[in-house]
């Protein structure tokens, strides 16, 4: 597989869906849409609706009303499912006494695939050199790795993830990263779900974001982060009165903070730095606040699932290989 | 539906319960015709027999029965209950999203491994039950003239025990529930009952899993008041239903539980 040679990715469409579980509605009236050769992250505190949501797209779930697609399609009436869609669950679980080679021949024997896909796809995800050991003795990240590889079986045109960061250690999170990333690069269509902002903030080019069931925002990055209100750009500059006045004839609303300090609302590095460079203002620092998707998230979720950010790890860089696994 | 199939069949060949259940197939058979020996002297003064009455020599024909009332069922259950208690289930329809086609395919595959344990007991048969006839005294030939009336149905008996633990694991989910359900009703309650029934009403309770499995089975009514219909009976034996009679009624037991365990359990939502 080379980057970029292929656009085999299908849309996913969510239209209207509607859960209700007893009383308790999970997702309400939900349409958003997924694009191709895009890695779309599916946001939300827990108890959003996220997992009910991929559950109805994969058909594990019937949903109360609307519908949830692929291409046009139920997952259930797709020619070949698991050519099309790959799916890595949370609470997905394996025979303990089963090896991992076994279960990824079973997988490919389900989908009317290749035996040999097994291999192909251990080695895809670093488990190689567990092919034999029983699912059992494995860990929870290389449970994981072993999820993503049952779902990569059928070389699917797209790739859904529910929380796949859980069990991962930094090296592992930053390997799926690159993953998803070439994943995408290939037109190919990554749908993610996850509570970790840093880590989906490195990894996303869209975003799609739910609270209580309901849609919050969906667009690209940039679109959201830069929608938000609350934005703000902060200088600090030992010219502070010439900065204000330029600011002022730029029409560029802003506030004093301290003596050498002015924030400003609405506007963004793009816009102030050549400004500023152009007046030959001299800077100490120029820094951008509350325009993350972090902040985005906790306006949108009303700060709901704030206490899962401190789940989040750093990623430090890694190697293209996947890491060795060893419980 | 073959994909499925055979990932089902991969599936079962790779638990260790499933091998546990194949492996007792040989000691139960082995138990059956000790048992058939051993009840075949009558007052002769002889611990063991060598059979005669043409009940005694399908009985021995059959004995691998004993061996299909309980691990069939076991079979069955194991092939459902295993997703829900290693919570694969989710996998699996993943996988194969058609849940009918998912249902249709562990149904073969159970049908698959019944046979293999019909089979393995009849292996037992032919390796230790006639050979020990003879040496007993016995005509072999006497014994392989049944085969006729005691194989085809035996092996469908094993099928369709097979699908009513099936199909009662459909229904419960719970593996040690469903197994407790199945074996405990066949070997425990049904024998209660049919001899409360037959006590208090004189009836013959002849429709009930076991039973109707073993008219399937050639009339090797072991185990049902001391005689079945083809040694004549007396005025109090046990008469089993005819084996087509035996074969629908025991497909009823296992399509109705199935059934009901599709539209009530196995469709519901998988969260």
């Amino acid at each position: 597989m080379t980057p970029g040679t292929t656009t085999r990715g299908l849309p996913i469409e969510i239209n209207g869906l509607s859960k209700h579980f007893g009383p308790v509605l999970a997702v309400d009236n939900l349409s958003f849409t997924v694009e191709p050769g895009r890695v779309t992250g599916f946001l939300g505190p827990n108890g959003s609706g996220k997992t009910t949501t991929l559950r109805m797209l994969l058909g594990l779930v019937h949903p109360s009303s609307g519908t949830a697609t692929i291409a046009g399609q139920s997952y259930q009436n797709l020619p070949n499912p698991t050519s099309s869609v790959g799916a890595v669950l949370e609470a997905t679980s394996f025979h303990p006494a089963r090896r991992a080679r076994t279960h990824l021949r079973m997988a490919a024997r389900a989908g009317g695939h290749d035996e040999k896909r097994a291999d192909e796809v251990l080695g895809l995800v670093g488990l190689s050199g567990d092919a034999k050991r029983k699912i059992g003795g494995f860990s929870m990240g290389m449970r994981q790795r072993l999820e993503l590889a049952t779902a990569l079986i059928g070389d699917p045109d797209v790739l859904i993830l529910d929380e796949p960061s859980n069990g991962l250690d930094p090296q592992g999170i930053a390997w799926l990263r690159d993953f998803m990333r070439y994943f995408a690069s290939e037109g190919r269509t990554v749908l993610v779900s996850s509570h970790l902002l840093s880590e989906m903030a490195q990894t996303i080019d869209d975003a799609v974001i739910v609270s209580f069931g309901q849609l919050k925002a969906q667009g690209t990055l940039e679109e959201i982060t830069k929608g938000i209100t609350g934005i703000v750009m902060r200088a600090r500059s030992p010219e502070a009165d010439r900065l204000a006045g330029v600011l002022a004839q730029a029409g560029i609303a802003f506030r004093r903070i301290t003596h050498d300090e002015i924030a400003m609302d609405g506007v963004t590095p793009e816009q102030v730095g050549p400004l500023l460079a152009s007046n030959q203002i001299v800077l100490y620092e120029l820094a951008q606040e509350g325009g993350d998707l972090e902040s985005v998230f906790l306006s949108l979720t009303a700060g709901l699932g704030f206490g899962d950010l401190a789940d989040a790890a750093p990623t430090p860089p890694t190697p293209p290989t996947p890491p060795d696994q060893t419980p | 539906m073959i994909n499925a199939l055979r990932a089902e069949l991969l599936k079962m060949r790779t638990m260790p319960g499933v091998w546990v259940t194949f492996g007792l197939a040989l000691p139960l058979t082995v138990l059956g015709i000790l048992i058939v020996f051993a009840s075949a002297g009558g007052f002769s003064g002889h611990t063991f027999y060598f059979v005669t009455s043409l009940s005694q020599r399908r009985r021995l024909l059959g004995a691998g029965y004993f061996g299909i009332e309980i691990l069939a069922p076991i079979i069955g259950v194991l092939c459902i209950t295993s997703e829900y208690r290693q919570k694969t289930i989710t996998g699996s329809l993943v996988l194969v999203p058609i849940r009918s086609r998912l249902l249709l395919a562990k149904v073969i595959t159970t049908a698959v491994w019944s046979i293999f344990i019909a089979l393995l007991g009849l292996v037992a048969i032919a390796a230790v039950a006639l050979p020990w006839n003879a040496a007993l005294g016995g005509v072999t030939s006497q014994v392989t003239d049944q085969i006729g009336a005691v194989i085809p149905g035996l092996l469908l008996s094993a099928v369709l025990l097979g699908l009513f633990g099936l199909g009662f694991g459909t229904l419960v989910k719970n593996q040690v529930a469903a197994i407790l359900l199945t074996i405990g009703g066949t070997l425990i309650l049904e024998g209660i009952l049919i001899a409360l029934a037959k006590a208090i009403f004189h009836y013959d309770l002849n429709w009930l899993p076991n039973g109707a499995g073993a008219a399937l089975a050639g009339d090797i009514a072991r185990g049902f008041g001391g005689g079945g219909s083809g040694d004549g009976g007396g005025a109090n034996a046990f008469r089993l239903l005819t084996w087509w009679q035996g074969g629908l009624v025991l497909l009823a037991w296992g399509l109705g539980p199935l059934t009901l365990g599709y539209f009530t359990t196995f469709r519901r939502d998988v969260t």
